[in-house]
């Protein structure tokens, strides 16, 4: 079963970056836009800069123990 | 044919008169009725301005209605029902008539017309939703509920000062376009942010909502948060300012939502996150970017409460809020019906096609791209990234799947759970459905909005373009899976500034200056008692006075010349004497003065008060 989701989840990925590769885009507002795949960098990236950054900012200095306010 | 009415009244009298009803079955009855009643009326109300009543020379207006305002009434009166249907086991009468005034009062500050209306329901509308929180009944909750409510008082006041200074500048009640500049707006504007919860002023947001009952937070996600971008929409369209604070402030909740091990306090921060979409919509001014703004707000409504609704049954069946109690203890297999449930609410919110934050969210983001306004789209698309990996994985992996982190051993495996009653998920499919419908269907969403609708979201683009986005960050979640796990830590957010100075603020209150009271009062007092023993005897007092400072001399100069231990005694003597002229009452009969030298002093003064004025006049 979970192997089974984990093809899905690939083949998913990979159907969708080639989908996107085919498709001319209507209206091209920035540069970005003509990059190969970007929503899929972004979206990779983005997620990793998310939780790195704000775990980086939570265990310097953010994050207190439970009974910090008490 | 009854008449339509307010439907705020409609609100306001169904909290008045339910506590009167004694039987359940009737109130539970009475307490959906309300609902329909009022969505109801809605749909009678045609468009334009009445119910204008004159007081005091104003023209207070409570019903002003055009398309803005019809859909967020809509939308408020569904999220009502839904949560009335979800609150329907609650005993607690006081709890239901708190959120049918807090409901009420959020209507009222829909249609109002004029601004003295706003600000009465805006006001209600704080006092009311307090209650939601304080019903909760622990130490947090009552807590939370008092820095909440003083946050309020706090925005109310600043609007009610800049309402007074637009009033007096302008002539003006009228609630509509202001211009921004100058203090007044500027004052209205921080009373609207503070209550859409724009960072700094949000805290009060992720600090409260996680604290309050569980039925009760239900509404508070909908109402005062939507209500601000309602007012925003009206008051403040294509203000730069709120374009970046829109941006930042959906960045924020989600950096906030990673640290967060508390469920529903990581639901808030991500009610901050998408509430900037809608604020950053309103700064791009636009037809479309406002447009997306109310879309978003009517969507996010209905999946914000999906999303809490399925928060807060985990916490109804099991006890536990946090992730570090939770994961780990495969409550998927106890619950499936409410994670599947809320899985459509993260759906919606992540913006997954198909679902209703798919429709809303892209229209902001695409209007910002419209406008060529590149990091506004970044920011954007990258909070996009962060709600996904929070509401849609995160959090439903860490409830009902999650592993324990290594070295660590649960005391136990088991944990009580099963589904909530049937009430619960009975509202949380309508609220499912009603995702899944504007989602599917967006027409019944784009033809109730402000301005007509140009934008086709199913667009083989949009849709491929938010899969790759979504599925990259599904595969970099899946990455960091175990370092997404709560941790039994607390996240310090700007309400800092008010709960770590507030302490030292009661310390320097209760020390140092009830020292300075207790001193000024004693000073006083000695003052008082003094002048009421001189007053005893007025006539004295030039021989009171001699005799003092004869004595105080004389001290003095004995000290100073060594001879002082003989003359103690001499010194004893006139402080008797002191204290004996002091005793003496005032006797008529011991200073009976001739009435001549009343009179002659009358007349010296008289002259010299004469002499002045002559010399004056010359």
């Amino acid at each position: 079963m979970a192997r089974k989701l984990k093809y899905i989840f690939f083949i998913s990925i990979g159907v969708s970056i080639l989908v996107g590769l085919f498709i001319p885009h209507e209206h091209v507002h920035f540069w970005w836009e003509k990059i190969p795949a970007f929503d899929a960098i972004f979206g990779f990236l983005g997620c990793i800069v998310i939780v790195l950054g704000a775990k980086a900012l939570g265990h310097h200095g953010i994050q207190k123990d439970e009974d910090y306010y008490d | 044919m009854i008449d339509i009415v307010p439907p705020a009244f409609i609100f306001i009298l169904g909290a008045i008169l339910l506590p009167l009803l004694r039987e359940r079955r009737l109130r539970q009855i009475f307490q959906l009725l309300i609902p329909l009643i009022a969505f109801i009326d809605l749909l009678y109300m045609p468009k334009g301005t009445y119910w204008v009543y004159n007081f005091l020379g104003y023209d207070l207006i409570l019903g002003r209605v055009d398309k803005l305002s019809m859909c967020f009434g809509y939308v408020f009166a569904i999220v009502a029902f839904v949560g009335m249907v979800y609150a329907l086991h609650v005993r607690e009468v006081g709890q239901h008539t708190a959120a049918f005034l807090y409901i009420g009062s959020a209507l009222g500050v829909v249609f109002a017309g004029d601004i003295f209306t706003l600000y009465v329901f805006w006001e209600i509308m704080a006092v009311s939703s307090v209650f939601l929180i304080w019903y909760q009944r622990d130490k947090a909750a009552l807590d939370a509920g008092f820095r909440y409510i003083m946050v309020h008082i706090f925005g109310g006041c600043a609007l009610l000062a800049g309402i007074i200074i637009h009033v007096s500048n302008t002539g003006s009640t009228q609630f509509g376009f202001i211009e921004y500049g100058g203090l007044a707006s500027q004052l209205i504007l921080l009373g609207f942010i503070i209550n859409a919860a724009v960072p700094p002023f949000h805290a009060w947001l992720s600090d409260a909502y996680p604290e309050a009952t569980v039925t009760g937070s239900v509404f508070l996600t909908a109402f005062t948060t939507k209500s601000a971008v309602y007012v925003l929409l009206r008051t403040f369209p294509g203000v730069e300012i709120l374009v970046w604070l829109g941006a930042i402030m959906a960045v924020y909740g989600v950096a906030y939502a990673v640290l967060e091990n508390d469920i529903r306090r990581l639901l808030a921060y991500h009610i901050i996150s998408q509430v900037g979409y809608m604020v950053a919509g309103v700064g791009l001014g636009t037809e479309m970017s406002m447009n997306g703004s109310t879309a978003h707000a009517f969507c996010h409504i209905l999946y914000k409460a999906l999303l809490f609704m399925g928060a807060g049954a985990v916490i109804y069946v099991t006890g536990r809020r946090k992730l570090t109690e939770l994961q780990g203890r495969n409550l998927y297999k106890k619950m499936p019906i409410t994670l599947s449930l809320y899985m459509i609410g993260g759906f919606s919110i992540s913006a997954v096609p198909l679902f209703n934050g798919f429709i809303s969210k892209t229209m902001i983001i695409a209007s910002s791209a419209e406008l060529h306004r590149p990091i506004i789209y970044l920011l954007l698309h990258l909070a996009s990234i962060g709600t996904f990996l929070h509401t849609g994985l995160k959090l439903p992996y860490g409830i009902w799947f999650g592993r324990v982190p290594e070295g660590e051993t649960i005391e136990e495996e088991e944990i009580e759970a099963k589904e909530p009653p049937l009430n619960m998920l009975i509202a949380m499919g309508m609220a499912a459905f009603l995702c899944i419908l504007t989602g599917v269907y967006p027409k019944i969403l784009y033809n109730i909005l402000p301005y007509s609708v140009h934008f086709h979201p199913y667009t083989l683009n949009h849709v491929v373009a938010m899969m790759q986005l979504l599925l990259l960050t599904g595969a970099a979640f899946w990455l960091y899976i175990d370092k997404l796990g709560g941790e039994p830590k607390i996240s310090v957010d700007t309400d800092w500034f008010y709960r770590k100075p507030g302490v030292l603020l009661l310390w320097f209150v209760s020390n140092p200056m009830q020292d300075l009271r207790l001193r000024l009062q004693s000073f006083f007092t000695k003052m008082v008692a003094n002048v009421a023993s001189l007053s005893k005897n007025p006539i004295l007092l030039p021989e009171i006075t001699v005799r003092y400072f004869h004595l105080k001399i004389i001290n003095r100069l004995y000290q100073a010349s060594d001879i002082y231990n003989d003359k103690l005694d001499e010194l004893k003597e006139l402080e008797s004497r002191l204290a004996a002229v002091k005793e003496m009452r005032y006797d008529e009969s011991v200073y009976r003065r001739p009435v001549g030298l009343g009179v002659l002093i009358a007349i010296i003064l008289l002259f010299l008060y004469g002499l002045i004025y002559f010399i004056r006049l010359r």
